[in-house]
């Protein structure tokens, strides 16, 4: 169904370790790839797949007593066909949607990238970032209704400076972790019954978290 | 050989093709070169003639001292230059390479054109930047600024806005 040189997002785990694929979207040159290499300062490994013009930053951090995977997904250059491959939304548990303040026509551009995600991906957490506030800060005196709208988290940053990055990647980490312990995503959950198939039915519970605790986090996350 | 040299200015001649630059060595003493582009005609691709420039070893040492922005904006006067344009044409089409228009779609750009825009943001970006060596440097910044008078931004109430804002 996939092809066998991307990395599977399998949705059952054990139940101290998990891995999560977090994708970026937006204009070109938004910022998206400083954005993931600030928020990972020299902790990363970039894995080019030039085939799919993108590239996989892997990330592995605690959160609770649970170990996390997490991949980050980049676009090298695909965006600007002003659509991504389905490949790139398959299995992803969060989004980070962002775009540049000096540049009005990136802000124009989010319904459209926001509508290809929610028709491959209708439920995951969706958060907003609005990149290259150091520029000029005023604009942060400013609201912008597109993630008001749509009820995302919205967060003023600069990967120049690091206003507010590690906060958005971590509330982006957490709103995934909720979202794959109880995701109701119909793919997801045909996905599901399909691994209950040829395994048997004592290895496919969940992945171990608590569901009201991660309910809460999810929460949390959109909130902030 | 490691002499030390400034680059003074750079240009470019049209026949034969070359980049020309004058520089001053370790002693002071100003010196030219001229650098000819063998091979390079109206159908050659501006990236690639500047991926070659960089390579060559007896131009090495003084293309290292140039901005890569200034090498590819030489070549591409050079590029437009041969396939007609005049060369007032020339200047002003690099003069806007190096703008960024806020209401430009950067997406829509080829990959050369893309590369400058994206150098010309890239010196912001590192004007800006706080570096893990800065001595005030922290890793999770946090900015609250919800709070103060919050306006909507412009952006939102365009004519052209629809229903998706």
């Amino acid at each position: 169904m996939e092809d066998a040189s991307l990395p599977s997002y399998d949705p059952k785990g054990d139940a101290n370790e998990t891995k999560i694929k977090i994708i970026c979207l937006g204009d070109s040159a938004v910022g998206k790839s400083k954005l993931v290499e600030r928020f990972l300062m020299d902790g990363y490994q970039p894995q080019q797949l030039s085939t799919y013009a993108l590239t996989l930053f892997k990330h592995k951090t605690q959160v609770g007593d649970q170990e996390v995977h997490v991949d980050f997904w980049d676009t090298a250059g695909q965006e600007r066909f002003k659509s991504m491959h389905p490949s790139y939304y398959h299995q992803a548990h969060a989004c980070i949607l962002v775009f540049d303040v000096t540049r009005k026509v990136t802000y124009k551009n989010l319904p459209s990238w926001f509508t290809e995600l929610r028709h491959y991906r209708p439920e995951i957490p969706c958060l907003c970032a609005a990149n290259k506030i150091d520029v000029d800060y005023s604009i942060t005196k400013k609201s912008f209704n597109f993630a008001k709208k749509h009820k995302m988290p919205f967060y003023f940053v600069s990967a120049s400076d690091g206003t507010n990055v590690v906060k958005c990647f971590r509330d982006a980490i957490k709103a995934a972790l909720a979202y794959k312990s109880n995701s109701t995503d119909f793919m997801d959950e045909i996905m599901k019954e399909l691994d209950n198939m040829t395994l048997d039915g004592d290895s496919i519970s969940s992945s171990g978290f608590d569901a009201t605790e991660q309910e809460e986090d999810k929460e949390s996350a959109a909130k902030s | 050989m490691s002499e030390s040299i400034i680059l003074k200015k750079c240009g470019v001649r049209f026949t034969p093709p070359a980049l020309i630059v004058t520089y001053t060595n370790d002693v002071g003493k100003l010196h030219r070169r001229t650098m000819p582009l063998r091979n390079f005609n109206k159908n050659s691709g501006v990236s690639r003639i500047v991926q070659e420039m960089k390579e060559n070893k007896r131009h090495e040492k003084y293309l290292r001292h140039m901005s890569p922005l200034q090498l590819e904006k030489l070549i591409m006067i050079l590029h437009d230059r041969l396939n007609g344009i005049s060369l007032d044409e020339c200047v002003m089409r690099n003069k806007g390479l190096d703008t960024v228009d806020p209401e430009e779609d950067l997406n829509k750009l080829d990959d050369v054109t893309l590369k400058r825009k994206k150098e010309i943001m890239d010196a912001t970006f590192e004007k800006n930047r706080k570096k893990r060596e800065d001595p005030d440097f922290k890793y999770d910044v946090e900015v609250d600024f919800e709070q103060g008078a919050i306006e909507s931004c412009e952006w939102d109430s365009d004519k052209e806005s629809d229903e998706e804002f």
